[in-house]
């Protein structure tokens, strides 16, 4: 088969989404059914795709509309693109699934619309060539999260929806203010472009534009100190929309900020960029775990869990080098999975029992067995004991911290792990040793899919060789920029 | 000469992000942020702007020669569709939050802490 059809997880979800309103006729159910069908053949597609990439070892290029960049618009998907747009799919299914029981709220068209745009949105995102496709990506994906936010219609979802609004609205101004510049220095917006140029641009220039192009990506990928929204938004959101935001809404933030920072690695005045990013992400680690530890709302502190690790994440790529980008892009999989995992099993215990507030968790090891032993597993998983999958990225992340001479972030984020280890140990305390309510009969499905995800946490933990190798091969994607110019059929300039 | 374009953009984005930051009635702080949008477009057509120049639409007497560069025009068009998208969302989760706490200052709306 040809690898154009890889454009079809772009138009896939674009259609559907569109398709939504004429399913409304058919009733309620039906269009449930018809989300999960959505995103188990966009889960299909992106597994070829994948498989594709990585039994030939080549990127697919899809060129929209037959032109060649940098005149036209290209996706790219290689192994990074190809590994995370399966994960992205896959969570999406999941949460499909999910959202069959969880979401109790009318309108439920509205919201399969938007959650088809919000998988869209993150796809692009991943996929893209070109920096402003990307910004436009961005945008679906920020409009339809701001809508989402606000979907339960109460009080503090609309505070929340406010709240991502507003700084969501400075991050895309500053983000189209650093494209202006690039362009203006470069004249080209197409990413291959701009690395092959990236080394004849002014380094002031180039330092104000990345700079501003990473405070702008920094609101959607959480980085202090424009990460205030994602507390409450994860905490006003439905169920299944907190895992996505958590699984990979952040992820494909963060990844278009790694992106376009390796892409500019060859201007003069990166490594100042870099050391900016290091003190932005070091912080985010420190203050995220400190105000996890005085959270009373579960899902509020889980939240605030996830905003730590997506800074250690953001810290693996500011270090600038082949293994830090490689643990960086490990911890992302690996946090995709037990964010998941442990999202959906406090939504699960939000729904049944009425609220995600601490002392609802008090006894729910005999109340709730099975997502109880999946929120352990989780927060277990969290913290970085050995065996489970976590504990090898966040090795990697801290050995290739001290490889770079950098003990201080190292300290810094070994110390809030501590912190991490308390609250979430608390947790566990209350869930196994505290007496509880009367014991509830928990779903079947919703049980299997958190079991399925704390044995890919447990497998991975036991055997990390193989998820290690995908991410060595993915962090090569990001990190080795003369292969991505390579890669990318460049028409001449003047051709 | 083209200095003031770029001087203009960037006061326009100033006073939208000092609306953002130091007003407290929301639907200021909307227009704050749409005022911050109309600077960045605006820095970005000037990016594209050659002096003396016509806007590049085929029309007669006027080739690829006499034109501006299109591209910045063609992301400015975009940006202002993505910016009334946004300001749509905003005024009506503005109205949502009205229903609920029955004000706009947004000293009050502090339900969500922790």
């Amino acid at each position: 088969m040809n690898g154009q059809y890889a454009a079809l997880l772009i138009a896939l979800p674009l259609i559907s989404a569109f398709f939504v309103p004429l399913l409304k006729g058919a009733g309620k159910n039906a269009i449930r059914y018809f989300l999960v069908l959505v995103t188990a053949v966009q889960t299909g597609i992106a597994a070829w795709v994948f498989q594709w990439v990585y039994s030939t070892g080549k990127p697919i290029i899809v060129m929209a509309g037959g032109w060649k960049p940098p005149i036209g618009i290209n996706l790219y998907f290689g192994h990074f693109a190809s590994l995370f747009v399966l994960i992205v799919a896959a969570i999406s299914f999941l949460m499909a699934v999910f959202s069959l029981r969880a979401i109790k709220v009318e309108p439920i068209d509205k919201y399969a619309m938007l959650f088809l745009l919000l998988m869209l949105g993150a796809t692009g995102m991943i996929a893209t060539g070109d920096i402003f496709n990307l910004f436009v990506f961005m945008e679906i994906t920020a409009i339809s999260a701001y809508a989402l936010t606000a979907y339960n219609k109460t009080g503090e979802a609309a505070e929340a929806s406010m709240k991502y609004i507003v700084l969501g609205g400075i991050g895309s101004s500053f983000f189209l203010i650093g494209i202006a510049l690039i362009y203006g220095s470069l004249g080209t917006l197409n990413m291959a472009q701009i690395a092959q140029l990236a080394a004849t641009m002014d380094p002031t220039v180039a330092q104000v534009g990345l700079a501003l192009i990473i405070f702008g990506l920094a609101v959607e990928a959480e980085i202090f100190p424009l990460n205030a929204w994602a507390p409450d938004a994860y905490q006003a959101a439905p169920h299944p929309i907190t895992a996505m935001f958590s699984a990979f809404v952040v992820k494909a933030g963060i990844y278009a900020m790694a992106r376009l920072l390796y892409i500019m690695q060859d201007v003069g005045s990166w490594s100042s960029v870099l050391r900016l990013l290091i003190i932005l992400a070091t912080l985010t680690v420190v203050i995220a775990e400190l105000a996890a530890l005085r959270q009373r709302n579960v899902k509020r502190m889980v939240a605030y869990s996830s905003i730590a690790q997506i800074g250690l994440i953001a810290l693996a790529f500011a270090l600038g080098t082949q293994s830090g980008v490689d643990a960086g892009v490990f911890h992302m999989i690996n946090h995709a999975i037990v964010k998941a995992m442990l999202f959906i099993a406090v939504g699960y215990v939000a729904m049944t029992l009425g609220g995600a507030d601490f002392e609802n968790f008090y006894g729910l090891g005999k109340r709730m067995p099975i997502t109880a032993f999946a929120i352990s597993v989780g927060a277990i998983a969290t913290v970085g004991i050995p065996l489970f999958n976590i504990f090898w990225s966040k090795v990697r992340i801290i050995l290739a911290t001290l490889g770079m001479g950098y003990t201080w972030a190292a300290v810094l984020v070994l110390s809030a792990s501590v912190v991490e280890a308390v609250y979430y140990f608390r947790l566990l305390y209350a869930m196994w040793f505290h007496k509880g309510g009367a014991k509830v009969d928990e779903n079947i499905v919703i049980s299997l899919m958190v079991l399925l995800l704390a044995a890919l946490v447990v497998v991975i933990g036991i055997y990390p060789d193989y998820a290690w190798s995908l991410a060595q091969k993915a962090g090569a994607d990001i990190f080795k920029v003369a292969d991505y110019i390579n890669n990318v059929p460049l028409m001449g300039v003047g051709a | 000469m083209i200095s003031v374009y770029y001087f203009g953009a960037i006061a326009l984005v100033l006073i939208g992000l000092y609306a953002i930051l130091v007003k407290k009635n929301l639907l200021k702080i909307l227009i704050g942020l749409s005022i911050m949008e109309t600077g960045v477009n605006l820095l970005l057509i000037s990016v594209g702007y050659v002096s003396g120049r016509s806007a590049p639409i085929l029309s007669e007497g006027i080739g690829p020669s006499q034109a501006v560069d299109p591209i910045p025009q063609a992301l400015v068009l975009t940006a202002i569709v993505i910016g009334v998208a946004t300001t749509a969302m905003a005024l009506s989760v503005a109205i949502l939050l009205y229903e609920k706490y029955g004000t706009l200052n947004v000293e009050e709306i502090r339900r969500l802490r922790g």
